[in-house]
């Protein structure tokens, strides 16, 4: 029998919907221009994902109810949402993540005044947006509450809109993404088409039928899908909106780029296994974009000076290897039927919301200590906080260490095994192995530009009057920052954890897989000291170690003890650098490109306009004109003329039809 | 009684019809214009009256009792405004009133 808490899911996204809504009108007049309000709807939603949460992980079917939403003549439409292990596992992570920014948003954007009621409407609206996405039944209602999240982001990315900058980078993540929206909606469309519904369980079944497999529209479709994924994780080459994006609030940027709506992306492909592995040649083009994306965004991370520039570039690349975890995956599930990939990348995606929450939420600390600065977040100008700010710094360093994959904190873990995932399908795939080299290069300057980061902002002397006296901010903001810490401190421990009925977090993931595509898949049951003893034995595993600790070793050599000098490797490799410092020339491309559109289509249609448009416009006027001039002399005035014109006209007409058109026989 | 044939009466009222159209296109003296109008008018009566005679058939007089009563009028408002023409401007040459033109 389902539970209340499966019974009523619906109220997870609808809570801090209505939350948003209330705020929207009266949220002026409540306490911190609503906040109060979101963090009870969020702690609402959030008492509900654990309640879904603890009926899921005893096991069973997924629930899934739904009612009649739209009926046209051949086709019905439900909306619903399905609780499997797969939406309950995002709906916690997303509502816990929530509630913690939203209650550090009190201190971060207590003194924004009045704007503060738009600012907790569009969040608790996003989280409503987000919560939908997960929970959703079919594609349908998912891609609605896909579009809310955009025009979420849009709205608080241009939070402070009427700087130009601000104004601008929401307008290019809107438009970017919005091309991964249209392939999304085409993806979705085929697939309506050939299986005439878009519930996903419907979907699954109809695509175990042989003969929809491995057909150009499935592929095609799935490619399509992918292309959303690709948008709203800001994969290459749609990447170019993220790091713009920072110009939002630093709430904003933990919460929607770097925490959640990113990881949308991520769910949509694990969402979507189940199709895609009936069409396995997709997984090969996921794993290419996100192993390359997660290379090509860690060498700008390496050169920038904005830590919140920084983390972007971060969770560009680490959404790269959760894409590269899913693509091998895929290929391993189809070829072995093993779901270590899948497991891998999803577990990825919790860790990374933990540590990059801190991190992004760490940032907008010291940029609250900055908050006079030109740019808060150039971390030129900072050094030496540790003694300053103690549990920020200690928050940063643990998210940093997390990040970088160090045993035994969290993003070790997952990224280790997403490296395991990919060399494993790299046995069979030549492609997977390079990506394989590239995925390992990257964790080794992933640490490095997170240590960069972190001892030049932390440690050494204060570079500048305000690093001197820079203060500690309030313990409302230090507190969710000091539980996602924890989190990145303990996270890859849930690996472990022995979920309900199923025995780890592997076998808890991959249930899903099992329950949409029996045959395809066999889980093994997990056993923590096997698993522990595989993997320190494995040389892999060691490498990943040993390039983290070379990556951070680097940091210090470089920004600690000097011992080799930034400057100089900065003129040594100017090209390199100059390269990564404009984003590898790839932004002034599209900028250039648009501009260039934009200059040359307006010449154009300005030619067009004055000398076609208006020239017919004119040129009717001018000919009327020219006529009415001719025409109006024939009106004499004289009464006989007029006389004399009809009897005339009358004759020729009688003469016509009498004698003329007979003759001619019309 | 002689037996007048029809044609006759058909030519009497066309050699009418032509008498009135070159009247009015050729005068420019508004009473002998309103005369013309008259004649043309008569001709027409003239065409009915034969033409029903001929066919043995009423409607043609109905029309023209009612053609009759219509000229009637005409002449009237026609005078009245040639009266009028003439208090403004001492003639009724209907060339010399050309206002509504360009």
């Amino acid at each position: 029998m389902a539970s209340f808490f499966l019974e009523q899911a619906w109220l997870i996204p609808l809570l801090p919907i209505l939350a948003a809504l209330i705020i929207t009108f009266v949220g002026h007049k409540l306490p911190q221009g609503g906040a109060s309000l979101l963090i009870a709807a969020i702690v609402g939603s959030l008492a509900m994902s654990v309640g879904a949460f603890g009926q899921v992980v005893q096991g069973g079917e997924p629930f899934q109810r739904s009612w009649e939403w739209l009926s046209t003549g051949s086709h019905t439409i439900d909306m619903g949402f399905l609780v499997d292990n797969l939406s309950s596992f995002m709906a916690l992570l997303v509502s816990l993540l929530v509630l913690l920014i939203v209650i550090y948003s009190w201190g971060y954007m207590g003194e924004e005044g009045k704007g503060r009621r738009r600012y907790y409407a569009e969040v608790g609206l996003f989280a409503g947006g987000m919560l939908g996405t997960v929970l959703a039944d079919n594609f349908l209602l998912m891609f609605l509450f896909w579009e809310i999240m955009g025009l979420c982001s849009y709205l608080l990315i241009g939070y402070w809109f009427r700087r130009p900058s601000a104004a601008a980078a929401s307008l290019k993540a809107f438009l970017v993404t919005r091309v991964g929206d249209v392939m999304l909606l085409v993806g979705i469309v085929i697939l309506f088409v050939h299986f005439g519904t878009f519930d996903y369980r419907e979907i699954f079944e109809a695509v175990k039928d042989p003969a929809a497999q491995d057909t150009m529209p499935l592929l095609f479709a799935a490619l399509m899908i992918f292309g959303g994924a690709v948008g709203k994780s800001a994969q290459f080459p749609l990447h170019a909106w993220l790091p713009d994006a920072m110009e939002g609030p630093t709430t904003v940027s933990a919460l929607i780029h770097a925490a959640t709506m990113v990881k949308a992306g991520v769910f949509l492909v694990a969402r979507s296994f189940p199709v895609f592995v009936h069409t396995p040649d997709v997984f090969t083009v996921v794993a290419v974009i996100g192993g390359f994306t997660a290379f090509y965004a860690a060498t700008m991370a390496l050169v920038m000076y904005d830590i919140k520039r920084v983390l972007a570039y971060s969770t560009l690349s680490q959404l790269g290897y959760m894409f590269l975890g899913l693509g091998a995956g895929g290929l391993i599930l189809v070829k072995t039927g093993s779901p270590i990939g899948y497991v891998a990348a999803l577990f990825h995606l919790m860790n990374h919301a933990f540590f990059k929450a801190g991190l992004f939420l760490g940032a907008g600390s010291v940029g609250h200590a900055f908050h006079h600065a030109a740019n808060p977040y150039d971390f030129r100008q900072m050094g030496g906080l540790h003694r300053k700010m103690p549990v920020t710094s200690w928050v940063m360093l643990i998210c940093s260490v997390s990040i970088a994959g160090i045993p035994p904190l969290a993003g070790f873990w997952s990224k280790d095994e997403i490296l395991a995932a990919a060399n494993t399908a790299g046995g069979s795939e030549p492609i997977l192995m390079v990506l394989w080299g590239l995925a390992v290069l990257t964790a080794f300057m992933t640490a490095f530009y997170m240590f960069r980061m972190w001892f030049s902002t932390f440690a050494g002397e204060p570079r500048s009057e305000m690093a001197e006296h820079a203060h500690e901010s309030p313990k409302v903001m230090l507190w969710p920052i000091s539980i996602l810490a924890f989190f990145a401190l303990f996270s890859g421990l849930f690996f472990f954890v022995p979920f309900g009925g199923f025995g780890g977090f592997e076998p808890y993931m991959a249930h899903d897989l099992e329950s949409y595509t029996p045959g395809f898949i066999e889980v093994h049951a997990f056993h923590a000291s096997e698993f522990l003893v595989h993997l320190f034995t494995s040389p892999l595993t060691w490498l990943s170690i040993a390039v983290a600790a070379a990556g951070v070793a680097l940091a210090w050599a470089m920004y600690v003890k000097g011992s080799v000098s930034p400057e100089r490797m900065k003129t040594r490799f100017s090209a390199l650098h100059n390269g990564a410092t404009r984003r590898w020339y790839l932004n002034d491309l599209t900028v250039g490109t648009g501009r260039f559109v934009g200059v040359v289509g307006g010449a154009l249609s300005a030619l067009i306009d004055r000398y076609v448009i208006d020239g017919i416009v004119n040129g009717l006027a001018r000919g009327t004109t020219w006529a009415g001039g001719h025409m109006r002399t024939w009106q004499t005035g004289v009464v006989t003329t007029y006389a004399a014109t009809v009897i005339v006209s009358v004759s020729i007409v009688l003469i016509l039809l009498q004698y003329v058109f007979p003759f001619l026989g019309w | 009684m002689i037996d007048v044939p029809t044609y006759a009466f058909v030519g009497v009222s066309a050699i009418l019809f032509a008498i009135g159209l070159f009247g009015v296109i050729t005068n420019t003296n508004g009473i002998r214009l309103l005369i013309s109008i008259e004649l043309i008018l008569n001709g027409a009566n003239l065409n009915f009256v034969a033409f029903s005679a001929h066919h043995a058939d009423p409607a043609g007089l109905v029309y023209t009792l009612f053609s009759i009563a219509i000229a009637a009028a005409e002449a009237a408002v026609g005078l009245a405004i040639f009266i009028n023409l003439f208090r403004y401007k001492q003639t009724v040459n209907v060339t010399s009133v050309k206002t509504m033109r360009w």
